[in-house]
């Protein structure tokens, strides 16, 4: 079992990013959902001030109502 | 009057535009507001009626927004209003990017700023009106309409007795760092003061009387080019190719809300002069209205300052002329600068530096940086008197943490060491601050004093300094230290909440920290800064004009520190030795978990 596996429901990434505007924030937070390979991934947040922007990105890796890997037994337990 | 058609292009929301009504009605404008739910071509026919001068309209849903905006203005240009009529449009839905390619004439994000909104219908620029705010932000005063009379005779005359001592043994005494100081004061005077100046006989002979004065490993960076351990020199590429921060911009606003008046400060160290110059633009940029150097720990126990561009991977930013000014000039012109130097070998020269590099505020504390501080007793008063000499003649006004409570001093012997500095500065002509430590720190662990609250010693701490003198109260350092965890929402809101504390009290400044505070693997991060300077603008949004006065509980707590500190100061007195009280624990004894600092012991040098 990985450990994304384990997560409950949602991976969020907080960052900051030095660009020049909000579009070119929301372009470089997706552009790095994709570069960590995170599935689906979507902006929760994000404002740029003056040099950059404060971000913070999810992913859900089980949403309500998935079958969740959580839950799955591990080898040898009852 | 001009007339202004509002209009809500949204099937709900239509908060902004009651907000906006009434904010245009305030300021002269005929505003006719429509309901939420309003069609575009409903706001074509209602403006071809009325003949606004703009059409302001509003968004916060972001469903089909490009598509329900760009039909409104087809509309507009089919009905022939783009002539007579400007069409604004903001909300949460847009950005200014998305606002300009839908064909608006302007875009308005974020918190509503009239300025904008009135330039915007007067016709006139909206990025002027943004530079305008922006330029019209003067640097504030902190010390500025306090008279510094005591309200406190005894303490005042208790004081006069410490103090006229302590000045009377600074008297005939130097130090290496006090001539070194002179040397680095001269040297920028003669206009030799960094590394890549002209090698000139008069460079030579004053870098040669400094290097005397300097420890080994000092000196062998000045006379073989080696660099204290994991320092290197800040590449050439690297200085010149730091972002345009000079391009324009609007207004950042600050964190108050209303009339608060609090001042907040940030400090700032990463250790490298690039990464804290990203940081200080971050901060400007969330509101922060000043900042504090930080260097390293080392550096203030060698004797003698290195020079040049440097950068290291560790906490705290090597102080030297050149990064001190490579980071100023990044600042925007209304943010204020403190260079800390209190505790060191380099105490004097610290002051001379940061003045050179154009630093607002300098911080000096004996008491502590001769104890938590880890420099002697003797040797820090030598070199801390002269340094209140120093920004006295400079007229750049000094802060005096109160940190050593940290080591579990009980706060009215750390205010008694705050006191005698300030009735040093004072007879010195300099301008001090008190700088009360705001936290749970281990003697309130201790003692129990905050088992139930945090708020009651904490108020008590900032309104005492009313009762003994008129004066600026800047708690920090910063404020919630050793309160916070390393979680972010915890910290951010510990933070918050000591700052709103302040602010409410009605403080001239405060230190706030970042959500990293107690993250100690490494260096504090950008998000940690913006997280916990967006907690305390809303929490002091939350507060507005709400002024705290103080209960009986709070006097009770604020009479015991008055008598505590008039006790501690009365034994200061009968000593009749400051530097001997120091060693003594009279400030803060070793049973308080204070020690009498080591580094620099016997260095004191009586003057011929």
């Amino acid at each position: 079992m990985k450990a994304s596996d384990r997560i409950v429901d949602a991976i969020d990434l907080e960052t900051y990013f030095y660009c020049e505007s909000e579009e070119e924030a929301r372009g470089l937070a997706e552009q790095l959902t994709a570069e960590l390979g995170l599935p689906h991934g979507d902006i929760v947040f994000l404002e740029h001030r003056g040099w950059g922007a404060r971000v913070r990105l999810r992913a859900y890796m089980h949403h309500p109502g998935d079958h969740y890997r959580w839950m799955e037994r591990k080898e040898g337990q009852a | 009057m001009k007339k202004v058609l509002l209009a809500p292009l949204d099937p709900v929301h239509d908060n902004a535009v009651k907000l906006l009504k009434r904010r245009l009605s305030e300021a002269g404008y005929d505003a006719v507001a429509m309901p939420p739910g309003t069609t575009a071509e409903e706001v074509i026919e209602k403006a071809l009626q009325e003949k606004p001068v703009a059409i302001l309209i509003s968004r916060t849903l972001g469903y089909k927004v490009g598509e329900i905006l760009g039909h409104l203005v087809d509309l507009a240009e089919a009905a022939g209003l783009r002539e007579t009529t400007r069409l604004g449009v903001g909300g949460m839905a847009l950005t200014q990017e998305a606002g300009a390619e839908l064909g608006f004439d302007a875009c308005f994000v974020g918190e509503l700023k009239m300025p904008e909104i009135l330039a915007f219908l007067e016709g006139k620029p909206v990025e002027a009106a943004r530079l305008e705010v922006t330029a019209a932000r003067a640097k504030p005063q902190v010390t500025e309409g306090f008279t510094y009379r005591f309200n406190d005779s005894k303490i005042e005359a208790l004081l006069d007795t410490i103090t006229a001592q302590a000045l009377h043994w600074a008297a005939d005494k130097t130090s290496a760092g006090i001539e070194r100081a002179k040397v680095r004061a001269e040297m920028i005077a003669e206009g030799v003061g960094r590394r890549d100046s002209e090698p000139t006989p008069t460079r030579q002979a004053l870098l040669e009387r400094y290097i005397s004065l300097c420890d080994s490993e000092i000196q062998a960076f000045y006379r073989e080019g080696r660099l204290p351990s994991g320092v290197r020199w800040l590449e050439k590429s690297e200085i010149e190719n730091m972002p345009d921060f000079s391009r324009p911009h609007p207004d950042f606003g600050s964190l108050r809300h209303g009339d608060q008046k609090t001042l907040f400060f940030s400090q700032y160290g990463t250790g490298c002069p690039v990464m804290d110059v990203m940081h200080i633009k971050t901060m400007e940029a969330w509101g922060i209205d000043g900042v504090l150097h930080f260097d390293p720990s080392w550096g203030a126990q060698r004797e003698g300052l290195i020079e040049g561009y440097l950068t290291h991977e560790h906490d705290g930013t090597i102080l030297t002329l050149e990064n001190l000014s490579f980071i100023h000039q990044y600042f925007e012109p209304a943010t204020l600068w403190n260079v800390r130097g209190h505790r060191g070998l380099n105490t004097p020269e610290t002051q001379v530096l940061g003045r050179a590099a154009g630093a607002d505020l300098f911080k000096i504390n004996i008491p502590y940086g001769a104890t938590g501080g880890g420099t002697d007793p003797e040797r820090l008063t030598a070199d801390g008197i002269y340094s209140v000499m120093l920004a006295s003649q400079y007229g750049i006004p000094f802060d005096i943490p109160g940190n050593d409570e940290l080591s579990g001093v009980p706060p009215h012997k750390t205010f008694a060491g705050i006191l005698v500095m300030m009735m040093l500065g004072l007879k010195l002509g300099a301008r001090p601050i008190p700088k009360p430590l705001l936290c749970y720190s281990p003697y309130m662990t201790i003692s129990g004093q905050m088992d139930d609250n945090m708020v009651d010693m904490n108020v008590a701490k900032l309104l005492v300094w009313k009762q003994i003198l008129d004066t600026p109260v800047w708690p920090g350092e910063p404020v919630g230290f050793m309160t916070h965890s390393s979680d972010r929402v915890q910290s951010a809101m510990a933070t918050a909440s000591h700052a709103a504390l302040a602010s409410a009290v009605g403080v001239t400044a405060a230190t706030i920290a970042s959500s990293d505070e107690a993250y100690s693997k490494g260096p504090i991060s950008v998000p940690a800064r913006v997280d916990t300077l967006r907690a305390v603008k809303d929490r002091l949004r939350f507060d507005g004009s709400l002024k705290l006065t103080p209960s009986a509980r709070q006097q009770d707590l604020m009479a015991q520190i008055q008598a505590g500190i008039t006790e501690v100061l009365e034994q200061a007195a009968v000593r009749g030795d400051f530097v001997a009280s120091i060693y003594e624990g009279v400030f803060g004894s070793q049973d308080d978990g204070l020690y009498p600092g080591r580094t620099g012991r016997g260095t004191v040098i009586r003057r011929a």
